[in-house]
């Protein structure tokens, strides 16, 4: 039972642990091969949860299940954290910017570690109830999880432009190495316009498969109505840019209150509202 | 959506309802109040909101139709406050969009070039030759692509190469396609229907009960229930439900669908899908009067079974799988006078009752599950409306976040007794790229100009 799937996510989950922490200490010590370690571990845990992921699968069909591991709550948190690393490193690969890290990473060890020890969580495999047997499942869980994870790191970009806003007066210090608030904005829009891109897929094809499955694309399912009101959140701020004195510090605001509202959606729904998504909770 | 125009109706209305200023106060506002039909449960019996909330908030619930929240009058005064911002940004939008895409970018002077966001330019001596002009020329060509050119501008020529202009209409596509969508759902909700139906195995039916207000919905054709089946994992979890329906015209089979949860029947418009089950049990009485022979009836839960000879009609009222290792049903019987009652029969053993002048005998000789498959019906015209929608947003978006307009200028000519060259460009999205490509060109000229400076 060692080399199982299970097994490589409770290393991944301690590894992104690390990774955030030599984030969080490359930032505020300010020890640039101390970053560069971060990078190399937080490829190391996502490369070792990519093989957990396809592990996983593999041990379904062992098991005569055979499903993608997409189906549960357990599964849903890897995959999360999973697609949080891999938008994570895009950016940094793309800015060149290890800061983001320390907000970012957070996220996803998170998500593993809620994963991992919560005993609220079955992390054992489980047939698919037959709602759930469809092609749709895959598309439909990648698209949001594509979403959620690109708010999460918008979110992380949030904080930091409220941190750098706040004392905009230090030029040295932890303050200073976070990129300018100019810099930061256009990463929030750009962040906040990919996972926009990709809720709204998210929205369509929960549609299409609700159509096939409850013979309505639209039931107004309290799951359905948060992805629609996280929906409007980000579409309100990807017009407030548009608006007079809204760039900036209200639209941080707003990628942090999307967040939330993500978390609601991903979360609170399944615990404090009961709907036609009950089985995200299991 | 910018906010100065004179050349159209500039009344305050109108610039009220164009502003994004009130597209995202509403987007707020829907954000805020959607939230409100997810605390509250929708769609229950105006009795449960009394219980639950009290008569002072139940009031609130009433006027604003907090029962159904998303079809309430001031949710869809809501809905209609934001395709009418849509509307109406659209159409103030429409002049400037018809101006930035007329206009001819190629008459722009040497002067305009030098003042565009990325520009370079040289200056050399001597003429240059046909092949130097030539090769500046394809270098243009080589990263910009396809151009048009002008001759006498300034007194040099000059060469444009302009990408992506209609992506101006992206935003148009965006925001239609939400009307579109909304249209799409209209066209459902007026001209489709949604029902649903409790199919007994071996049954058939020809209408449907509408879910809302519980009217019958006749199909125009029949469907049967052949058989329902239900599997298990082995852990017990459900696997599977299944339903071999049948579509009958005019008593003649003409369509035959198994249909499972995500994969419903679909037949002239209209759509089956499997929703749920019921099971009800069904037992088979053997039943003989006095002196002759014995016949067998089924008898199932919810339903008289006829013994048209005698008339005689039975009914089953309850069962029990085992009682004390055995089955034993509770058989009604009533007669042609109203005359009617009830016994218990224990499998294996015979009970006689008597009706008028007769006596009966009756034994229970087999009992089994019945199986009732719930179906969900549906029919949507509007369906397709709103794929178009998804697609048409899809695309929209994808334009207006991606697709830039570029648009690069050559200009060779002369200048003050010199040979000058020009190179200028301009893009309203992905400003790195469009630097790189233009910086590509600008080496190549480099290269060739640049050692004759």
């Amino acid at each position: 039972m060692t080399f199982s799937s299970s097994y490589l996510f409770s290393l991944t989950t301690f590894i992104y642990m690390g990774a955030a922490a030599l984030y969080l200490i490359q930032w505020i010590f300010r020890v640039r091969k101390v970053g560069l370690l971060a990078t190399v571990v937080t490829v190391g845990g996502l490369v070792i949860q990519t093989i957990g992921i396809g592990l996983r699968w593999i041990e379904s069909y062992q098991l005569g299940y055979g499903h993608a591991p997409l189906s549960n709550l357990y599964e849903s948190l890897v995959f999360f954290s999973w697609v949080t690393i891999v938008v994570y490193l895009i950016i940094e690969w793309q800015v060149k910017q290890r800061v983001i890290g320390a907000f970012a990473t957070p996220f996803a060890s998170l998500s593993m570690a809620y994963a991992s020890f919560s005993p609220n969580v079955e992390d054992k495999i489980q047939p698919l109830i037959p709602a759930l047997k469809s092609n749709w499942l895959i598309a439909h869980v990648v698209t949001c999880f594509l979403g959620y994870a690109s708010f999460a790191v918008a979110c992380g970009l949030g904080i930091m432009y409220l941190f750098k806003n706040r004392f905009s007066g230090a030029s040295e210090g932890i303050i200073g190495v976070i990129p300018d608030c100019k810099v930061l904005d256009e990463l929030i829009h750009q962040t906040i316009v990919f996972g926009f891109l990709w809720l709204t897929f998210g929205i369509i094809t929960g549609a299409v498969w609700a159509n096939d499955a409850w013979g309505t694309y639209w039931s107004w399912d309290p799951k359905e109505t948060w992805s629609l009101i996280t929906w409007f959140v980000y579409a309100t701020a990807l017009h407030a840019r548009f608006v007079r004195g809204w760039a900036g510090r209200r639209i941080a605001y707003i990628s942090i209150i999307g967040f939330v509202s993500v978390m609601f959606t991903y979360f609170g729904v399944n615990f404090l509202l009961s709907g036609l998504h009950s089985y995200g909770a299991q | 959506m910018k906010a100065s125009s004179s050349t159209y109706q500039d009344t305050s209305i109108w610039r009220f309802f164009s502003s994004v200023r009130l597209a995202v106060f509403l987007l707020i506002i829907l954000a805020i109040t959607s939230i409100v039909g997810t605390v509250i449960p929708q769609g229950e019996s105006l009795q449960f909101y009394l219980e639950t909330y009290g008569p002072s908030f139940f009031r609130i619930i009433k006027v604003l139709h907090l029962n159904d929240t998303y079809h309430s009058w001031w949710y869809l005064i809501l809905l209609g406050l934001f395709s009418t911002n849509l509307v109406v940004c659209t159409l103030r939008r429409l002049p400037f969009t018809l101006k930035l895409s007329r206009r001819d970018n190629l008459s722009v002077d040497s002067g305009r070039l030098l003042k565009m966001p990325f520009k370079k330019d040289w200056e050399i001596k001597e003429e240059l030759d046909n092949d130097s002009t030539q090769s500046i020329i394809s270098a243009f060509k080589k990263v910009a692509g396809k151009f048009q050119k002008r001759s006498d501008v300034d007194g040099g020529r000059l060469f444009l190469a302009e990408r992506g202009k209609w992506s101006y209409w992206g935003v148009y596509g965006l925001h239609g396609s939400i009307l579109i969508i909304f249209f799409g759902a209209l066209v459902g909700l007026f001209l489709g229907f949604k029902g649903s139906v409790m199919l007994p195995e071996g049954e058939t039916i020809d209408h449907i009960v509408n879910r809302q207000t519980g009217e019958n919905i006749p199909l125009g054709f029949s469907v049967r229930c052949n058989r329902f089946n239900i599997s298990f994992y082995d852990n017990g979890a459900p696997k599977e439900y299944r339903s071999d329906l049948t579509v009958l015209n005019d008593d003649k089979e003409v369509f035959h669908k198994s249909i499972v949860v995500n994969d419903p029947m679909e037949y002239s418009g209209v759509t089956f899908y499997q929703a749920s089950y019921r099971a009800i049990p069904e037992v088979t009485v053997q039943v003989a009067k006095s002196g002759t022979p014995e016949r067998s009836m089924t008898i199932s839960a919810f339903q008289k079974a006829l013994w048209p000879e005698e008339q005689l009609s039975f009914g089953l009222m309850q069962y029990m799988p085992d009682v004390h290792g055995r089955s034993a049903a509770q058989i009604w019987v009533g007669d042609k006078e109203g005359r009617a009652g009830s016994f218990w029969l224990l499998k294996g053993n015979k009970k006689e009752f008597q009706r008028g002048e007769d006596l009966y005998r009756i034994s229970l000789s087999n009992a089994k599950q019945r199986y009732l498959t719930g179906l969900q019906v549906k029919k949507d015209p509007g369906v397709w409306i709103v794929w178009l929608g998804c697609t048409v947003l899809i695309v929209g978006f994808a334009v207006v976040f991606w697709v830039p307009h570029r648009r690069m200028w050559l200009w060779i000519g002369r200048r003050k007794g010199k040979t000058a060259v020009i190179l200028s460009g301009q893009t309203n999205k992905n400003k790195l790229q469009f630097e790189k490509d233009i910086r590509k060109i600008e080496e190549a000229l480099n290269s060739s100009l640049g050692a004759r400076q």
